[in-house]
């Protein structure tokens, strides 16, 4: 009797903890729909004639698909070009902002200097200036290099990440212990030694999460592209897809297929790194 | 091999002295164990051996060169660490041949010494293993080994049994041990554990607030602590305390303490009639005697573990614990009485804490 009653309490529990599971799915699930929703309609949108773009209700897969948004955008813009200085420029400034934050995220972590001090809390005010204050000087300092319109002028306002250097910084402290560096002392490393063969195969999620995080900053980077590239060739791919929103028109049709393509490297990116990203970021407590 | 010499070393982090005055001798291969409760400056001296930390004042040599100014990687040294500070991303070979390989050493002698090593330690099907994947245990012997491979002049040890559960220690402590008779290395220990200074040093360093309380074999320090301080650090359970005053009665010297006990004093100490004084009893040293003689009192706590009963005893004023042999037929509140076995009791001077004869 007994256990027939306690059999039927556990199943009575079994059943309302699949319900719970059941209801997170599916809270979950419509979210990420509602987020996935304007993606699909970019993509479908792409292929879609000029007309049924603009017919009610909206329809997810066009009717008559057509690839003639593309061609347009892929013959008559540079959109390639564009996509290159991106992920140059991404690239580049990715390269870059790894190689500052972790060299001063790891002198600031574990080099014990009172002016170290003062030198962090300068990184962390950084962070409180908007780019777009000292975004005009910088410009000038463009200018009076001689670089505008290249890769160097985008790379100028993108050579360092003082929220990267904070990100390493409380990386270092939280998953490498002074004793290991010291062991690799009197093991006999030298410094760089244990820089390069110690302390970076170690921060390699950090890395990895900070590398997307500073890839997409320098691929969605507006503003600042906008003014220091002022000739076509020169332009990045966000200053190239406002192009399509003139002052009187929007070229619904092309800016989908456009923003499509473009859609393509950060997703790559992002799948290849996507176990690093989540892994650094679930280590470092970041969450954006 | 090689000696180490500590002379007149002192430390300092702004105005907190940490190391005041330190002058510690280390015999070619001796197995030397810096004791101390937290804080009295232990792992900050072996950081300074190591080359970890500067020396303020004074000098290190080992064999007889001054390495103030030596870079750790020259001095000649390996340490173990608490946390064994092993390299998570390489396995467990690369990790005990890692100095090695920065002294450019052949491949064939780094896996001839490395394997010998890990022979030594029981770590041979564990070398392609990486620490993460090995239990603690494993871990301590693999920075055992990393030590090992290098076949340095002196050993440093900072606390390194700390991290492991109380049965692995025992048998670390063991295995330690064996390899300091194998290798006859000179040995330096830190660690706040007694017991571990006890069952393994040739010589102890008992410190305290930066500067050394006495040296000397585990067994002098134990019949001889030089002042309450290290009488009460060696041994367990800790030594008894209890203060009164010293009594010339006929010829015969007796200590009668503040609730009024009388006992005889062992210490050839000069006529001190009248002298405040300390009495430490060992509660090992304490059997039970008959009523009326020696120390009288409440049981107020039984802990029988079955080879020994520990009891707790109000005397008046004082507690004392007592360790004995025998099964012990009472019961919390019976009245008992206790005496310290001849020959076994020490005098301190109250005022300065310091044995007496």
């Amino acid at each position: 009797m007994s256990s027939n009653r306690s059999t039927e309490s556990g199943k009575r529990r079994r059943f309302r903890r699949m319900l719970v599971d059941r209801s997170i799915d599916v809270v979950l699930l419509t979210f990420s729909l509602l987020m996935l929703l304007p993606l699909v309609f970019l993509v479908s949108n792409g292929f879609k004639t000029p007309q049924e773009m603009l017919a009610w209700p909206p329809t997810v897969i066009p009717a008559n698909p057509t690839i003639d948004n593309f061609a347009a955008v892929l013959t008559q813009t540079p959109l390639l070009r564009w996509i290159l200085n991106s992920i140059l420029f991404a690239v580049m400034s990715t390269i870059a902002i790894l190689a500052t934050s972790s060299i001063a995220g790891y002198i600031l972590a574990k080099f014990r200097y009172r002016s170290l001090n003062i030198i962090f809390a300068l990184v962390l005010a950084t962070a409180i200036v908007p780019f777009e204050v000292y975004m005009i000087p910088l410009y000038f300092q463009a200018q009076s290099l001689g670089i505008l319109n290249s890769i160097w002028a985008l790379l100028l306002g993108y050579l360092v990440m003082s929220f990267g250097i904070f990100l390493i910084r409380q990386n270092v402290i939280h998953s490498i212990p002074d004793e290991l560096l010291e062991a690799a002392r009197i093991d006999g490393a030298g410094e760089l030694w244990i820089f390069f063969r110690i302390v970076l195969p170690l921060l390699r999620g950090a890395l990895g999460a900070l590398g997307v995080l500073a890839f997409f900053q320098a691929w969605t980077a507006f503003a600042w592209p906008m003014i220091v590239a002022t000739n076509r060739e020169a332009y990045t791919i966000e200053v190239g897809l406002a192009l399509f929103q003139t002052g009187f028109t929007v070229d619904l049709g092309r800016l989908s297929a456009a923003s499509a393509l473009v859609l393509v490297p950060s997703i790559t990116l992002f799948v290849i790194l996507r176990r690093n990203f989540v892994q650094g970021v679930a280590s470092t407590g970041l969450k954006e | 091999m090689a000696t180490v010499e500590i002379r007149n070393v002192a430390k300092s982090y702004g105005p907190t002295d940490i190391i005041r005055d330190i002058n510690v001798q280390v015999p070619d291969g001796a197995f030397v164990v810096l004791v101390g409760p937290s804080g009295c400056g232990k792992s900050t001296l072996l950081r300074m051996i190591a080359g970890l930390e500067d020396i303020d004042k004074g000098e290190i040599s080992i064999g007889g060169r001054v390495i103030n100014d030596v870079e750790p990687k020259h001095r000649d040294i390996a340490m173990v660490f608490q946390n064994y500070a092993l390299y998570p991303h390489m396995t467990i070979a690369e990790n005990m041949g890692f100095s090695l390989r920065l002294a450019k050493q052949s491949k064939a002698e780094i896996d001839q010494r490395v394997g010998e090593a890990a022979r030594i330690l029981g770590l041979t099907d564990y070398l392609q293993r990486f620490p993460k994947q090995l239990s603690g245990g494993q871990r301590q012997r693999v920075a055992m080994g990393r030590a090992i491979v290098r076949q340095p002049q002196v050993f440093l040890f900072d606390e390194p049994l700390s991290n492991l559960d109380a049965k692995l220690r025992v048998q670390m402590r063991g295995e330690l041990k064996d390899m300091h008779a194998r290798l006859k290395t000179t040995t330096i220990y830190v660690t706040h554990d007694q017991i571990e200074a006890m069952t393994m040093a040739d010589l102890i360093v008992v410190m305290r607030d930066g500067v050394v309380e006495q040296t000397g074999a585990p067994l002098e320090l134990y019949d001889h602590p030089a002042n309450m301080f290290v009488g009460s650090f060696i041994g367990s359970p800790a030594m008894n305390f209890l203060t009164g005053t010293v009594r010339h009665d006929g010829g015969q010297q007796t200590f009668e303490t503040a609730s009024g006990f009388r006992l005889p004093v062992d210490a050839a100490v000069g006529a001190l009639d009248g002298l405040t004084a300390t009495l430490g009893i060992r509660p090992e040293h304490l059997q039970l005697a008959q009523t009326g003689q020696g120390l009288g009192g409440k049981i107020v706590t039984i802990e029988p573990t079955g080879s020994e009963t520990f009891i707790v005893v109000q005397l008046g004023g004082d507690r004392i614990s007592a360790l004995l042999r025998q099964r012990l037929m009472a019961s919390i509140g019976d009245e008992i009485w206790l005496m310290p076995q001849a020959g076994t009791t020490h005098l301190f001077d109250s005022a300065t804490t310091r044995r007496l004869g």
